[in-house]
């Protein structure tokens, strides 16, 4: 009796011993690769496909959150252990992984440098480090920038609603506000932009540099782009044009479907969330044109290879095929993803792609064009930590609880505090 | 004593020149003296892994400049702890903290005790009624935020709506300080009332019926017995759940990072000037968003000795308060 008690209490302790060091084992002699992605990919197929021709390899998709990615990611190159086989990295953290580019795999290794001529040479420039010799990452699409409208809303207050006439009106972000103004007289009670954040962003990521330049030197403080950027957003905010909306929330979400809203930047991935914040009802009011200032970038991802991964070989070789110029064109097709390869976001099927939701707005040609006129921000190595401040900053704005300057005089303190 | 008892029985069997006895009395006194330990091992072995190894750790990592991603960049002695002391906006999640610690804990204690009540005065069908209280318990934390989040929602909140039934103004509920505590208090009190009202009662059922029939005889109004017999009879309870609370409601994270709609941007600041930032949430900022692991173990070390230090003002105020009946 008191030696099988001993003998149980001791089995108790070896389980609980064992149950913290589990580890994956490979099913029945096959590769087992792991992809770590956040949203929509639109690899489903693929990875079918993908795993068809290739029998030896067996191919899992963990999504999850975007933000809850990033700080996952995080954690398990840390702990040096848990990560996927390939890891997505979003434009927006890419440069703040890049800083712990030897937990990486340098795709050079495997002869990525010899794909570079696919990708649009900024998008390819972003995944790598070290002048070019560390490549990082495999880009996959990219959000080159549009801007939404609803044509109901713009017709009530006797707005022209016809794309081109519409794209007319705003050459510049100041004209965009003069829009606003109008707007705001006519219809007082909708607003005439989501979040002021979104305008901030849209028109920072439309220079090259913004708080940080190309030397990777914190300039936000003297740069007048982002001041010129943060004012425009700002008097927006304070002439309480902006719904003082969460980007992408449930209220968000919420607003769209109330249509208290008549404008919203809108990067290409970005069409999606309206469609299924604003539903069926909405089919046909909401409209595409191109955005003040000519184009910009936000968003877009790479596919990179954490060091830790048994397989860094074939986790390569599917990487690269993922990221093919005949996979992006599928994937744009299937889920509207903008490619970042000029072949293809050239090519007469994807110019010819048009938006039925969206009016039948031509978004082919329209992303095509913004992302032939853009300019690539250069994202600084503490680029996330950095924004937020800002973000917050505005929102203080819209909710009446600062003026424009009391606000910028904060985040640029607070700003400061995040890169020292 | 028990260990003299076990002594004097195992005596004599040792004069017993049979083998077989012997060791089967030596077998007991090992089983005596240390099977109860062996019991307790795990739960200290599990405590060690999870609980006092990982407090060490932070402590070492709080000396430290540590970059979450690249690991250890050199000590720095007690450098991450002055920086905390001249932080506002440590003080400031401090501050918020208490604040909704205070707002939460003392109307959902007194709710509690008020619901335990009346659930002890036997009503129809009381399993129903019980288990009904602890269903918010039970529902994931997410949900309810999820939920709360929309009734508190600034545009088309159900309370807002109901606010302006009388007339009252929309409220921005997460622009303002007051207002966000408020709203995440309640989604706190919502949480915890209901399961705490069940501790209360188990201690209410155990209070011996014959103390309330003869203060009926002697007159005494339900209000007086209450507090008089109710209250100071279950005052352990009390104690426990004081204690508990302290510790969770020092601790709260889920329901401000919901109530958050930067939270799901990886942007969660607590509102956008911090009003609802409480010690961990800023944590998490500094350790998952900001990389900087070792101010964050800094932050989690001082939320230990607050957690700490306030248990014990309660533990005392609570057990002087209770014990005056």
């Amino acid at each position: 009796m008191s030696r099988r008690l001993v003998g149980s209490v001791a089995a108790t302790l070896v389980m609980v011993l064992a149950a913290g060091c589990g580890g994956s084992s490979e099913a029945d002699g096959k590769v087992q690769l792991s992809l770590g992605l956040f949203s929509d990919f639109g690899y489903d197929k693929l990875i079918e496909e993908y795993q068809a021709a290739h029998p030896n390899i067996k191919i899992e998709q963990r999504k999850v959150k975007m933000e809850q990615h990033n700080t996952q990611l995080a954690t398990q190159l840390a702990g040096g252990r848990g990560a996927a086989d390939i890891v997505a990295l979003e434009e927006g953290v890419v440069s703040q992984f890049r800083a712990s580019k030897d937990k990486f795999v340098n795709l050079a290794e495997y002869g990525a440098k010899d794909l570079k001529s696919q990708w649009a040479g900024w998008k390819w420039n972003q995944g790598t480090a070290d002048g070019g010799d560390f490549v990082l990452g495999l880009g996959t699409d990219m959000g080159s920038l549009g801007l939404c409208y609803r044509r109901d809303l713009f017709e009530a207050a006797g707005l022209p609603t016809d794309r081109t006439e519409v794209a007319k009106l705003w050459p510049t972000w100041a004209d965009y506000s003069k829009v606003a103004d109008q707007f705001t007289a006519k219809t007082p009670n909708v607003k005439f932009v989501d979040t002021g954040r979104n305008v901030y962003k849209a028109i920072l990521d439309q220079t090259e540099e913004g708080y940080f330049a190309k030397d990777d030197s914190y300039i936000a403080d003297k740069n007048d782009k982002v001041k010129t950027a943060f004012d425009t957003a700002a008097a927006l905010g304070t002439k309480q044009q902006t719904g003082a909306l969460e980007p992408f929330s449930q209220d968000w979400n919420v607003a769209l479907k109330q249509g208290s809203f008549a404008t919203t930047t809108c990067p290409a991935w970005a069409l999606a969330l309206i469609k299924a914040g604003a539903g069926d009802a909405a089919a046909g009011k909401w409209d595409v044109t191109t955005a003040p200032g000519g184009g910009g970038n936000w968003g877009g991802s790479f596919l990179a290879i954490p060091k830790q991964g048994k397989h860094p070989k074939e986790a390569y070789e599917l990487a690269k095929w993922l990221t093919a110029p005949g996979q992006q064109k599928r994937i744009f097709k299937e889920t509207g993803n903008l490619p970042s390869q000029p072949e293809v976001y050239r090519d007469p099927e994807v110019q010819a792609t048009v938006n039925e939701y969206f009016n039948k707005a031509p978004v082919g040609k329209i992303f095509a064009s913004s992302a032939e006129s853009l300019k690539p921000t250069y994202r600084g190595t503490k680029d996330s930590k950095v924004g937020p401040v800002f973000g917050t900053a505005l929102t203080r704005v819209e909710q009446g609880k600062q003026s424009a300057a009391d606000a910028w005089t904060q985040a640029l303190k607070e700003a400061q505090d995040a890169v020292k | 004593m028990t260990d003299l008892r076990t002594r004097t029985e195992a005596a004599p069997a040792a004069s017993v020149p049979s083998s077989t006895p012997s060791k089967r009395f030596g077998l007991s006194r090992w089983d005596a003296k240390y099977t109860p330990y062996l019991i307790i091992a795990p739960f200290f072995v599990v405590f060690g892994i999870f609980g006092l190894y990982p407090l060490v750790y932070t402590a070492w990592v709080s000396l430290h400049d540590w970059q979450l991603i690249d690991g250890n960049q050199g000590f720095v002695g007690f450098a991450n702890y002055a920086e905390l002391f001249g932080d506002a906006k440590f003080w400031n999640a401090l501050f918020n903290t208490l604040s909704l610690f205070v707002l939460s804990t003392v109307p959902q204690l007194l709710a509690a005790l008020g619901l335990a009540a009346l659930l002890d005065r036997g009503l129809r069908g009381s399993a129903f009624w019980r288990a009904g209280v602890l269903l918010p318990n039970v529902i994931s934390v997410a949900a309810v935020a999820l939920v709360f989040a929309q009734f508190f929602g600034r545009d088309f909140g159900i309370v807002n709506f109901l606010l302006g039934l009388v007339g009252i103004d929309p409220i921005d509920w997460r622009a303002e300080t007051w207002a966000s505590h408020l709203a995440v208090s309640t989604m706190v009190m919502w949480r915890w009332t209901g399961y705490n009202a069940l501790l209360y009662l188990a201690a209410m059922q155990s209070v011996p019926k014959d103390m309330y029939e003869s203060a009926t005889l002697d007159g005494a109004s339900r209000w007086r017995m209450f507090w008089s017999i109710t209250v100071p009879s279950i005052r352990p309870t009390i104690l426990f759940t004081v204690v508990t609370s302290t510790i969770g409601g020092l601790q709260l994270f889920a329901e401000p990072a919901l109530f958050d709609p930067g939270f799901a941007a990886n942007n969660s600041t607590g509102g956008s000037d911090r009003q609802f930032q409480t010690l961990v949430l800023y944590m998490y900022e500094k350790g998952f968003r900001l990389f900087d692991a070792g101010y964050a173990a800094t932050i989690a070390w001082m939320l230990f000795v607050v957690v700490l230090l306030v248990a014990i003002v309660n533990f005392s105020l609570t057990r002087r308060i209770a014990g005056k009946g």
